[in-house]
């Protein structure tokens, strides 16, 4: 299970090496479950380095969020490798963004963190409300255990791990070149009974269902910034002209654009679920989002982030796809 | 009496086929409903969803979406994406509360005015069905 000796040491040698500029990983936060990233480049940071059930970041984010200033004259670009730590979700991340050649294979070295679920903080809030100090966590035998002030309490992972770690198929990295210890058996399985039950009812039900939550957002746009697959540098939503989507939250506009950030993910998605956990007002995006990840996989029986030599979904066609709906 | 409700029907027609067949079914003389706003592009492959979702913030009632049929794209494979992507968008139209009959896709070549005729009669009949579409009308505020 989790050795922090080793994910220490592993850290240490890397970002020793002259081709890395530095390692993402996770840390301590300030107070409470809370886990903040962490950008380490000095191998003496390595005590700080974490990895717990509460690591619910996914840092591959920040693989291609990093703003690219113009080279001055008569200096070399920096190519040095970027190491970030990966859980399985991650790691699919990763690869899809590889995949659509958003970054480069040989600049990144990933640490592969097999992982048997990450806490979801609304529902550890509920079970240890008001806890001030910083606590700790780790897994045993799947169940996860607190360190809280009072004491060690184990908790069955049911009643706290993110509901996409209950579901999760892909614990282990698909894809790393250090793997920090042995891989985890696969708990999980999906059999989309959310997405099946909401498809099932009835327009008008689904219309006002949507339009209720929809309702709500106010467009933040936490869930774009937070994707690791919405890295667009010219971003339909800031966009003035031409303007699309217009900026003002009402009714229309959040429909147009919820619906142009999860189509935007048809086939991308990799269900990491970070959309929904930042999200200020809990709109349940993964729902949408899981919905076009079930029709990709029943339809085009594809799976993104799985493979490096794969193409993305909709950059490629097979000429037998299904077109039962076209006259 | 109240008139029988006029849909307004926004259709994106690749320039190579549906829209030479749209022209074969207006030089034939053949009669079809007259609520189709036509929107001549070079590909359905160039159809961004989004023009789907603001046709309907424009006060479309449904979207019709044709071209060639597969493996007779002037581009070689873009009605192979178009395909894809429109599949994918369906369903979520579908599963967001829009009714699908408002969205419909269709093959149709340049030779084919007749088939044109009835995919306009069919859109706006089941438009009729389905009523007035105000979910994602931009002038109404709807909370």
């Amino acid at each position: 299970m989790v050795d922090l000796e080793k994910l220490r040491t592993v850290a240490k040698e890397t970002v020793s090496r002259d081709d890395v500029k530095y390692l993402i990983g996770w840390r301590q936060g300030t107070y409470g479950f809370r886990v903040s990233p962490h950008f380490m480049k000095e191998p003496e940071e390595a005590e700080k380095l974490i990895f717990s059930p509460l690591c619910s970041n996914n840092l591959a984010t920040y693989l291609t969020s990093v703003e690219k200033l113009p080279v001055p004259r008569g200096e070399e670009p920096d190519t040095r490798k970027v190491a970030l730590m990966v859980k399985g979700c991650d790691s699919r991340a990763v690869v899809q963004q590889i995949v659509e050649q958003g970054i480069k294979r040989e600049d990144v070295i990933i640490i592969g963190c097999p992982c048997d679920g990450i806490v979801d903080l609304n529902k550890v809030k509920e079970k240890f409300p008001n806890v001030l100090e910083l606590v700790q966590a780790r897994w045993n035998n799947g169940n996860v255990v607190f360190q809280l002030p009072e004491g060690e309490k184990e908790v069955p992972r049911e009643e706290v791990l993110a509901d996409k770690c209950l579901t999760c198929r892909y614990p282990n990295p698909v894809e790393a070149d250090v793997m920090l210890w042995e891989e985890v058996k696969t708990r999980g399985s999906d059999e989309y009974a959310d997405i099946k039950e909401m498809e099932v009812k009835d327009v008008q039900e689904k219309k006002s269902y949507w339009q209720d939550k929809f309702s709500t957002c106010i467009r933040c746009y936490s869930c774009r910034n937070v994707c690791p697959m919405c890295y667009c540098e010219d971003c339909i939503l800031d966009r003035l002209n031409p303007n699309w989507i217009f900026r003002s939250v009402n009714a229309t506009e959040n429909m147009a654009f919820h619906l142009t950030r999860a189509f935007h993910l048809a086939g991308r998605c990799i269900e990491c679920g970070e959309c929904e956990r930042v999200c200020p007002v809990d709109i349940p995006l993964m729902k949408l989002n899981r919905k076009l990840y079930k029709e990709t996989r029943e339809i085009f029986d594809y799976e993104p982030g799985l493979d490096l030599e794969s193409k993305p979904l909709l950059a490629s066609y097979r000429p037998d796809d299904q077109e039962d709906f076209i006259l | 009496m109240s008139e029988q409700f006029k849909p307004n029907i926004v259709a994106f027609l690749c320039n190579w086929c549906t829209y030479a067949g749209a022209d074969l079914a207006g030089t034939s003389r053949m009669q079809y409903p007259a609520n189709v706003h036509i929107i001549r592009v070079m590909c359905t492959g160039r159809i961004n969803p989004l023009f789907v979702v603001n046709a309907f913030q424009q006060g479309a009632d449904g979207v019709i979406i044709s071209g060639c049929h597969p493996g007779d794209c002037h581009y070689m494979e873009g009605n192979f994406y178009a395909r894809r992507r429109f599949t994918m968008l369906r369903e979520m139209l579908e599963y967001v509360g829009v009714e699908p009959e408002r969205f419909h896709m269709s093959w149709v070549s340049a030779s084919e005015g007749a088939k044109w005729k009835d995919v306009v009669e069919e859109a706006v009949e089941s438009a009729q069905k389905v009523g007035p579409f105000d979910q994602f009308r931009r002038n109404k505020i709807n909370w």
